[in-house]
């Protein structure tokens, strides 16, 4: 028996490059998703955060939230590419969304505590703005943040 | 709905995109040229990167004037400008590839600084939305509270 014929070989399929350019229309979207119910909803859409908040759910629901998004978007680059997900991105992409959102949200509490200890007036509605802005920033930060990681790293991997 | 976001967008749509265009057609039709750049083709090295750097310079500036806590501000200064810088980014590359003769797709270039472009328009307007309702808040009572202060003021 001979070496088996090169076109009997199984193709090698390369490995996903994540660019930037994909987590970015997503957090667009999000964005604008976010502008539009903040316009057209401007009591409720706040109101229901700040329940969310004071529950304690909202930080695991970010959490939820941006890592089915990021692991969506990286599945669908793969897809797109017919590339091989590897395993260290998406260990990357399942751990950084959690440990963003995580330190973003002793950010916030800090924020908050120190809008309190302030005592300023109309308290409760800078406090409820200020949760607002830490979710805004908390989900976009969570998405976009490591998709950019990962193409720094892949960059940093190709040039040495 | 207050018309003030999709006028503050438009100002830098109009003065970013639609002014250079319309001089680029102005210039063709000046020079008696059978020119007719397209949107895509005029910026096409990536110059919507630029004009996202812009936006977010500005966003900054108001940022820091608002009445946010210091972490709020922080967080949202970084992430704009880790996002414009990045978007800058698009046309440095494009330039940086061109001019050492590497491999260059003007196809892929459009594409990328076009969605960072977007991004970096609607993160804008969320910003200055917060701003807004921010700023109204913390005026709320800063009326009341100077008139309770200049009635209780020892005379």
């Amino acid at each position: 028996m001979g070496a088996p014929a090169p076109a009997l070989a199984k193709p090698q399929r390369p490995n996903v490059i994540v660019r930037l350019a994909d987590g970015a229309v997503a957090v667009a979207t999000l964005s604008l998703i976010f502008g539009l119910l903040l316009v057209f909803f401007p009591v409720a859409f706040p109101r229901i955060i700040v329940t969310s908040w004071q529950r304690g759910h909202l930080a695991v629901i970010l959490m939820v939230l941006t890592l089915v998004l990021d692991a969506f978007l990286y599945l669908r680059a793969s897809y797109l590419r017919s590339a091989k997900p590897t395993v260290l991105v998406a260990a990357c992409l399942g751990s950084l969304p959690i440990i963003v959102v995580g330190g973003l949200s002793f950010l916030m509490e800090s924020a908050v505590a120190q809008t309190i200890s302030l005592n300023l007036p109309n308290l409760q509605a800078r406090i409820n703005e200020e949760v607002l802005a830490h979710t805004y920033l908390g989900l976009v930060s969570a998405v976009f943040l490591p998709f950019l990681v990962i193409r720094l790293l892949q960059q940093f991997k190709a040039t040495s | 709905m207050s018309l003030k976001w999709p006028l503050w967008i438009g100002l830098y749509v109009v003065l970013g995109v639609l002014v250079p265009w319309a001089t680029a057609l102005s210039w063709a039709h000046q020079h008696g040229s059978e020119m007719r750049p397209r949107v895509r083709q005029l910026f096409q090295r990536g110059e919507l990167g630029l004009v996202g750097l812009v936006v977010v310079i500005s966003v900054i500036w108001n940022l820091l004037q608002s009445q946010f806590m210091q972490q709020t501000i922080a967080l949202a200064a970084v992430l704009l400008a880790v996002i414009g810088t990045m978007a800058g980014d698009v046309w440095i590359e494009s330039y940086c590839r061109q001019s050492t003769g590497t491999a260059w797709n003007s196809e892929r270039t459009w594409r990328d600084s076009r969605n960072l472009a977007f991004l970096v328009f609607t993160m804008a307007s969320v910003v200055e939305i917060l701003l807004d309702r921010f700023a109204k808040v913390a005026a709320l009572w800063a009326l009341p509270l100077q008139l309770w202060r200049s009635l209780n003021a020892p005379t």
